[in-house]
C-alpha cells in the first residue's frame, strides 16, 4: 500500500498517567476513505488515544502522520490544520451560545472577525450535503441531545476536515437517531472523508464500519478488516476471554414457599389531582427466583421501583414483606438503582466510603460511637478482591473509576450483606461486554443464595436470559407472562401494548 | 438656565465624575469574571494604582507617566493574582482576600516611606502645581446643553474609560474573542477542545482588568484629587464587585449601577454642603447629623438595591472553579 492511501499512521504511541500505563506502543495505520472502528471495552484507552490524535493530549512517546506529512502531537491547532476534527461523548458545547457562536468560536481564523464569510458558506455546505437544516441562531442548550451532536459533527468538519473523529457517537441516541447517523457517516465516507468511529458496542460496529482495530488494556490487538473476524472473536479480543452470557440453567418450581415481597392492587399517583403511574399491580416474588420485569422505558418502572425501596408510599393498595408481622426482624433489602451516579453512590467519597454506606454504623465498623477504620479497610480490601473492583487505591474518588468498576462497587455493597430480597433496576447499563456477564452472573449467585430478586430491565435479551418470570409493564399495567412457556416476540408485543 | 437646571446639571456631572473610576475598574472586573475568575482583590488593586501614580507623579512631575505607572502596578498585582488563582489553582476568594490586604498594607507603607524620603530631602510631598490632570473640556462637545458640562467637561481618563466600554461592548458582542472570553467562564472544556489555552486566556483578562484597576486608582490620586490618602478608595473596590453583580454581568447594567452609586454620592456631599450654607430650615436642621452619615448613604443605597434588584441572576458557571477541573 502506498504511503499516500494512508489517512493516519500513528507510531508507537505510549501515554501513562501517574505511573498507569493507559496505551503502550500502540501503532495504527488507517486507510484513507472509510469508516474505520476502534473497539475496546470501557478504559481500553480508546478515548485516550482520540484525544492524543486530536491533540488534546500529549502522549509521552510516539509519532503521527496525516496523509503522509508528520503533525506535532499534542496540539488541536495543529491537528485541526492537518483537517483532524474530533466529536467527543461528552460534547464541547458552549450551551448558552447560538449553534454558529458554538461554530466560530471553535473554527474560527481571526480573533475580531464573528461572521467570516468563508465559514458561513462552509457551514451551509455541510448542512445541505448531510440534509441536516440547522437553525444556526438557537442557543445550543434548547436543542436536544441528537440535534447538538449534529452541531459537534458540522463544528469538526467545518475548517477543512478530512478526518472526522467519533467518540461513542451513539451512546446517548434513540436507536431511530442511531440509523440516521450511520447513513450520514455512511454517506461522508462515500465522498471521501475518513471516519473513525469509537465504540464499545460491538453489534453497532459491526455495521457500521468496514475495518475496525481493537483495543484492550491499552494495547493494540487487532487491525483489519471487520469481514475478517466472527463477531465472537471480535467480542473475545474485546474482553480477553471468551465471554458467555450468564443464563439461568433450570427455573424455580416451588411455589409453596411464602412469598417474600408482596404487592396487592396497589395504585400510585404521585400528584393529588395527577393521573396515576401505576393502576392495580398485583405481584409476587419469592426466595430463589429472579422476576424479570420488561417495558419500554416510561411506563411506570421508576415509580414501581420507588414503591418496592419504599421511597414512595403507594396511593391505595398493600405492599407485604414477609417478615413484615409484629416482633419479627424486617427483611435484608438490597437495591441497586437505575442511576448509579445520583442514587446509588457518592462521587467524591473514596471507594472505601462508598463501600460501606450501609453498614459504617454498624458493628464491626463502628464501637461506641467510634469509626473503626481498620476495619472498614479490611472489608472494602475483601470486597476489592472478590467483586474485581480495579482501582489503583480503595482511599481513591469513586468519581475516578469506569462505569463498570463504579456498578461493581454498588454491587459489593448491596449483595456483600447477603439480601433476602432485592431489586435492581437496569443494573447494566452503560456497561461493557464483560461487566455486563459480572452484573448477571453475580443476580444469579444471589438467587443461588436464596434471595427474591426483582429485576426491572430495558435490555430484553439479558432480562429472559435470567428470569424464572417474566411480568411486562405497559402504561403502568403489570402482566404476568407465561414464561418461560412463550417466546420473546410475543413478550415484545406486550411490551409495545399489543396483545400476546 | 433656572437655578434646578443647573443644580440637576452640577449633580449629573458630579456623578459621572465620581462614577468613573468605578466604571473602569468594573469593565476590568466584568471581563474577568466573564472568563471565570472572580478578583475580589480590586480594592487592594486600586489602592496600588492610587499610590503608584502619586509618587510617580510626584518624582517626575509628569502625570502621564503617573498614570502609566499605576497600570504598570495594577498589572503587576494581576500577575501575583493570576499565578495564585489561574496557574496555583488557590482558591480566587482566598487569594483575592489576599490581594485586598496586600494592596491596603503595601500601599499605605509605601506611603510613609515616600513622605519621609521627601521630607528628608527637604521637598514637601503635594504635586506640583499642574503636574496632576485637570478636567479637559472637549470643544464644541461641551456646549451641548446638559451632556456638554456633564460628559465633556471631564478628566481625560473618563473619555478614555467611555472608548474602553464602546470597545469592550463591541469584543464581547461582535467578536470571536468575545466568544472566547465568555467560553472561558461557561465552558472552559469547549475551549480547551477548540485549541484555546485556558490558563493563558483567563490571565490575559486578568491583566486587563489590573491595567483597568490600576488606571481607575490613579483617577482617585492624581485626578480627581490631587492628594493620596491611606485607604483612600474607601471601599469602592468591593462596591464594583457588587455592581457587576447587580448588573448581572452586562456592561449596560454596570454602567447603570455605576452612575447611581456616583448620583447618591454627590448627593450626599450636595447635602452636607447645603446644610450650612442653606436658608432652609429644615435642610438647616441637618447640621446635628454627623458627616459619617452622609458618607453612609450610598453605600446603604447600593446595599438595597442590590437587595431588591438582583433576582437570582446566574454567573458564569465556571467562576472559582480552576481548570483543569481534575488535577492529572
Amino acid at each position: 500500500m502506498a504511503a499516500t492511501s494512508l489517512a493516519l499512521k500513528l507510531t508507537s504511541i505510549s501515554k501513562s498517567f501517574s505511573g498507569v500505563p493507559a496505551l503502550e506502543d500502540v501503532t495504527l495505520e488507517v486507510a484513507a476513505g472509510g469508516v474505520h472502528g476502534i473497539l475496546g471495552e470501557n478504559g481500553a484507552g480508546k478515548t485516550t488515544l482520540m484525544n492524543i490524535i486530536a491533540g488534546l493530549m500529549r502522549p509521552d512517546s510516539g509519532r503521527m502522520e496525516v496523509m503522509g506529512v508528520p503533525v506535532p502531537l499534542g496540539s488541536v491547532r495543529a491537528g485541526r490544520a492537518h483537517g483532524i476534527g474530533m466529536v467527543h461523548q461528552h460534547f464541547k458545547l458552549v450551551e448558552n451560545q447560538s449553534v454558529l457562536d458554538n461554530i466560530v468560536l471553535a473554527v474560527g481564523k481571526y480573533i475580531f472577525s464573528r461572521r467570516p464569510r468563508k465559514l458561513l458558506r462552509e457551514i451551509d455546505y455541510w448542512c445541505r450535503e448531510l440534509n441536516w437544516p440547522l437553525d444556526l441562531d438557537v442557543p445550543v442548550g434548547s436543542l436536544a441531545v441528537g440535534r447538538q451532536q449534529r452541531v459537534e459533527i458540522i463544528k469538526a468538519l467545518c475548517g477543512g476536515g478530512k478526518i472526522l473523529i467519533l467518540d461513542e457517537p451513539t451512546a446517548a441516541l434513540t436507536p431511530a437517531e442511531v440509523d440516521e447517523l450511520a447513513a450520514a457517516v455512511a454517506g461522508l465516507a462515500s465522498a471521501g472523508m475518513t471516519v473513525l468511529f469509537i465504540s464499545h458496542k460491538l453489534v453497532e460496529a459491526v455495521r457500521i464500519c468496514r475495518t475496525i482495530s481493537i483495543l484492550r488494556r491499552g494495547k493494540l490487538l487487532y487491525s483489519g478488516t471487520v469481514a475478517d473476524l466472527s463477531v465472537e472473536q471480535i467480542a473475545e479480543k474485546m474482553v480477553g476471554a471468551k465471554v458467555d452470557v450468564p443464563r439461568l440453567t433450570q427455573t424455580a418450581g416451588h411455589t409453596e414457599t411464602p412469598p417474600m415481597l408482596e404487592l396487592v392492587d396497589v395504585d400510585y399517583r404521585p400528584a393529588k389531582r395527577g393521573p396515576s403511574v401505576l393502576t392495580q399491580i398485583n405481584l409476587t416474588v419469592r426466595s430463589h427466583e429472579i422476576l424479570g420485569i420488561a417495558g419500554v422505558d416510561g411506563n411506570g418502572q421508576s415509580a414501581l421501583a420507588a414503591l418496592i425501596s419504599g421511597a414512595v408510599n403507594p396511593t391505595a393498595g398493600r405492599i407485604v414483606h414477609r417478615s413484615s408481622g409484629p416482633g419479627k426482624a424486617p427483611i435484608r433489602f438490597g437495591y441497586i438503582p437505575e442511576d448509579r451516579h445520583k442514587e446509588a453512590l457518592v462521587l467524591p467519597l473514596p471507594i472505601v466510603s462508598n463501600l460501606l454506606l450501609r453498614s459504617y454504623h454498624q458493628r464491626p465498623f463502628a464501637r461506641w460511637g467510634f469509626c473503626r477504620f481498620g476495619a472498614w479497610r479490611k472489608h472494602s480490601a475483601d470486597l476489592v478482591r472478590q467483586y474485581d473492583i480495579r482501582c489503583r487505591r480503595v482511599e481513591d474518588a469513586v468519581a475516578t473509576l469506569s462505569g463498570g468498576n463504579q456498578q461493581k462497587i454498588v454491587l459489593a455493597r448491596e449483595l456483600s450483606q447477603q439480601p433476602e430480597l432485592i431489586l435492581a433496576v437496569n443494573p447494566t447499563r452503560g456497561l461493557d461486554v464483560g461487566a455486563t456477564a459480572f452484573v448477571l452472573r453475580q443476580l444469579l449467585e444471589a438467587r443461588e443464595r436464596g434471595a427474591a430478586i426483582i429485576l426491572i430491565h430495558g435490555d430484553l435479551d439479558e432480562l429472559l436470559s435470567i428470569s424464572d418470570r417474566v411480568a411486562v409493564i405497559h402504561r403502568g399495567t403489570l402482566a404476568i407472562t407465561a414464561w418461560p412457556d412463550t417466546t420473546p416476540s410475543q413478550i415484545g408485543r406486550l411490551m409495545l401494548g399489543g396483545a400476546g | 438656565m433656572t437655578p434646578s437646571h443647573n443644580m440637576f446639571t452640577f449633580l449629573s456631572r458630579q456623578a459621572v465624575t465620581a462614577a468613573t473610576p468605578m466604571i473602569l475598574a468594573g469593565v476590568g472586573e466584568l471581563v474577568g469574571e466573564l472568563s471565570g475568575v472572580i478578583n475580589i482583590g480590586i480594592e487592594g488593586t486600586m489602592l496600588m494604582g492610587c499610590i503608584a501614580a502619586y509618587t510617580v507623579t510626584g518624582v517626575s512631575g509628569h502625570g502621564t507617566v503617573g498614570l502609566l505607572a499605576a497600570i504598570a502596578a495594577g498589572m503587576v498585582m494581576a500577575v501575583i493574582f493570576a499565578a495564585a488563582s489561574v496557574w496555583g489553582r488557590a482558591d480566587q476568594i482566598v487569594a483575592g482576600t489576599a490581594m485586598d490586604l496586600l494592596g491596603m498594607g503595601l500601599s499605605g507603607m509605601v506611603w510613609m516611606m515616600y513622605q519621609n524620603w521627601r521630607e528628608n530631602l527637604g521637598f514637601s510631598t503635594a504635586l506640583l502645581h499642574g503636574s496632576g490632570f485637570s478636567p479637559v473640556p472637549i470643544p464644541v462637545l461641551h456646549d451641548i446643553a446638559y451632556l456638554g458640562p456633564v460628559l465633556f467637561d471631564q478628566y481625560a481618563l473618563c473619555y478614555i474609560t467611555i472608548c474602553l466600554c464602546v470597545m469592550t461592548w463591541w469584543v464581547l458582542h461582535r467578536t470571536r474573542l468575545g466568544l472566547i472570553i465568555c467560553a472561558l467562564g461557561d465552558a472552559p472544556e469547549a475551549c480547551h477542545a477548540a485549541g484555546v489555552r485556558v490558563r493563558l486566556g483567563r490571565s490575559l483578562c486578568l491583566l486587563f482588568a489590573g491595567a483597568s484597576s490600576g488606571a481607575a486608582g490613579a483617577y482617585l490620586s492624581i485626578m480627581q484629587t490631587h492628594a493620596f490618602a491611606t485607604n483612600m478608595t474607601g471601599g469602592q473596590g468591593f462596591v464594583v464587585l457588587a455592581l457587576v453583580i447587580f448588573g448581572r454581568w452586562k456592561l449596560p447594567g454596570l454602567i447603570g449601577g455605576c452612575l447611581f452609586f456616583g448620583l447618591i454620592n454627590s448627593l450626599q456631599q450636595t447635602l452636607q454642603t447645603a446644610r450650612y450654607t442653606s436658608q432652609n430650615t429644615a435642610l438647616h436642621a441637618l447640621t446635628h447629623v454627623p458627616f459619617q452619615f452622609f458618607q453612609m448613604l450610598p453605600y446603604l443605597a447600593a446595599i438595597m438595591a442590590l437587595a431588591i434588584m438582583s433576582r437570582k441572576a446566574p454567573g458564569p458557571r465556571y467562576i472559582n472553579v480552576p481548570w483543569p477541573e481534575a488535577k492529572t
